[in-house]
């Protein structure tokens, strides 16, 4: 298998504030990765551990500031819902505007309207402006967009069920099944159980630097070993 | 990548223009209605209480006001664009440079509607089209370089300082007392005009009295110059963002 993305020694930091003189803060201070075409790799550490960094590092959002990382021409997004949503648009303008921003062309999210609309159940309401929806409509309406970008890398923050118990099970169905489409995912989560279900190997990271990448029970062993000294 | 780009420009300010609509009660009024409050108040000082006693004052006024007004808002505008565009910048991969880019094509959208409305006003008023309405479109464009230019430095610089908005209004309402938008530069001392020809904004206006007043064409080597100075500002501007267009989603929250 060939690698669609490796990081070398990956370093990755935050201005603390916003002062000429403030001391930067490394949330990232050595990850090394290598991440195969096809590959389903979970991505596991305590809070604070840099993952969401990682991700969006992974993402292009932000450029490491030391190591290297080396990306095959391929597309790689975060799963993003609702991103840049305006209240006072319809839910056909926004479904545009938001993926528009997620990277697609605007004749494809054109092409794409019908399903966005069909999938959201959203029905008349998808003319009208969202501040009129409740939460889980506008979640919906996120949520059957993000699913319209279909990036050949793809990176998720934590499982993500959203709307009423009925839409959760159809979101999480069709999210599970693009994982296991044979798409290359990399998956942040908390649950050893999402882990093990969704991922082929996984990458344990701790204060920014990786520790372990290999099979998922190995490494989720060696993390929980390692948990009462890190405490 | 660029039609992409284009794309996200246009639908962008679309939906900017839209939502600021569905913002308040009287809608798209306001476009005219809150420029046209404006130019009431200046003229309500300056020509009722100050008795400035200019020829053709309100329809000097009202060129210098509407050239002035979109200058303004492209700069504030679109020089907050980054700065409010910051959570978006943190969530997705997009390019920084379509925050101002957005601002401003929305503020020449409405500054659009708004010249329509003078020019109708001025023939009104008796002074109608003439020839040298042909060289307009010219100096509009400087303007909108130099415009985007100003807003492009503001809004690359502001994320770092965001204090930066406490200064630039001022720095604005000083600008536009130098620029001759209100009363004219007549009285400046010869000594100064040098520098006074220098700034893009006083030369933009006097051209576009010069046309819309007076049927005079401008003067080319002046606007020249301003357009080489408004190309500069514009090329720096650009530059700034695109140099610093890694560190914004590094800055704290």
């Amino acid at each position: 298998m060939s690698a669609l993305v490796t990081l070398e020694s990956v370093g990755v930091a935050f201005n603390a504030q916003l002062r000429a003189a403030a001391a930067r803060f490394w949330a990232l201070e050595n990850v090394n990765l290598t991440l195969a075409r096809g590959a389903r790799l979970g991505i596991v550490g305590r809070n604070g551990a840099g993952k969401s960094t990682l991700l969006r590092t992974l993402a292009g959002i932000i450029e490491p500031d030391r190591g290297r990382i080396t990306r095959a021409p391929v597309s790689c997004q975060l799963l993003s819902l609702a991103v840049g949503f305006i209240p006072h648009l319809s839910g056909r303008d926004n479904a545009i505007l938001s993926g528009l921003l997620l990277g697609l062309r605007r004749r494809e999210i054109e092409r794409r309207l019908p399903a966005i609309l069909e999938f959201s159940e959203l029905g008349d309401f998808f003319e009208q402006p969202i501040s009129t929806y409740s939460t889980g409509m506008t979640a919906r309406l996120g949520f059957s967009v993000a699913m319209q970008v279909e990036p050949e890398i793809l990176l998720i923050d934590e499982i993500m069920s959203v709307g009423d118990t009925e839409f959760q099970a159809k979101s999480g169905a069709a999210l599970r099944e693009r994982i296991h489409s044979g798409t290359t995912v990399v998956f942040v989560s908390h649950s050893d159980a999402a882990v093990r279900e969704i991922c082929d190997h996984a990458l344990w990271i701790e204060h920014g630097c990786s520790v372990m990448q290999g099979g998922v029970d190995e490494v989720l062993r060696a993390y929980h070993a390692a948990a009462p000294a890190a405490q | 990548m660029r039609l992409h780009l284009i794309e996200l420009i246009l639908f962008s300010t679309y939906a900017e223009l839209r939502a600021e609509r569905a913002r308040s009660y009287l809608g798209l009024l306001w476009w005219i209605i809150e420029p046209a409050m404006n130019m009431a108040v200046y003229y309500l000082v300056f020509a009722i209480v100050l008795r400035t006693s200019q020829p053709d004052y309100i329809p000097f006024l009202l060129v210098g006001l509407t050239l002035w007004q979109w200058f303004k808002s492209c700069v504030s505008h679109g020089g907050y664009a980054i700065w409010q565009g910051l959570p978006l910048i943190r969530q997705v991969k997009v390019p920084v440079q379509v925050f101002p880019s957005v601002q401003i094509l929305a503020d020449t959208v409405k500054f659009l509607f708004i010249l329509a409305l003078l020019l109708v006003i001025l023939w009104g008023y008796g002074y109608p089209p003439n020839r040298a309405y042909l060289a307009l479109p010219v100096v509009l464009l400087v303007e909108l370089v130099f415009a985007a230019g100003a807003a492009y430095v503001v809004a690359a610089v502001m994320p770092f300082v965001p204090d930066l908005r406490f200064v630039i209004e001022q720095v604005l309402t000083v600008m536009m007392f130098l620029s001759g938008i209100v009363f004219s530069l007549d009285a400046v001392p010869d000594a100064a005009r040098p520098w006074f020809a220098l700034n893009p904004v006083a030369v933009l206006v006097d051209a576009g009295r010069g046309i819309l007043m007076h049927g005079l064409w401008p003067d080319w080597l002046a606007l020249g110059r301003i357009a080489l100075i408004s190309l500069a500002l514009y090329a720096f501007g650009a530059l700034l963002i695109r140099r610093w267009t890694t560190r914004y989603v590094k800055l704290p929250t």
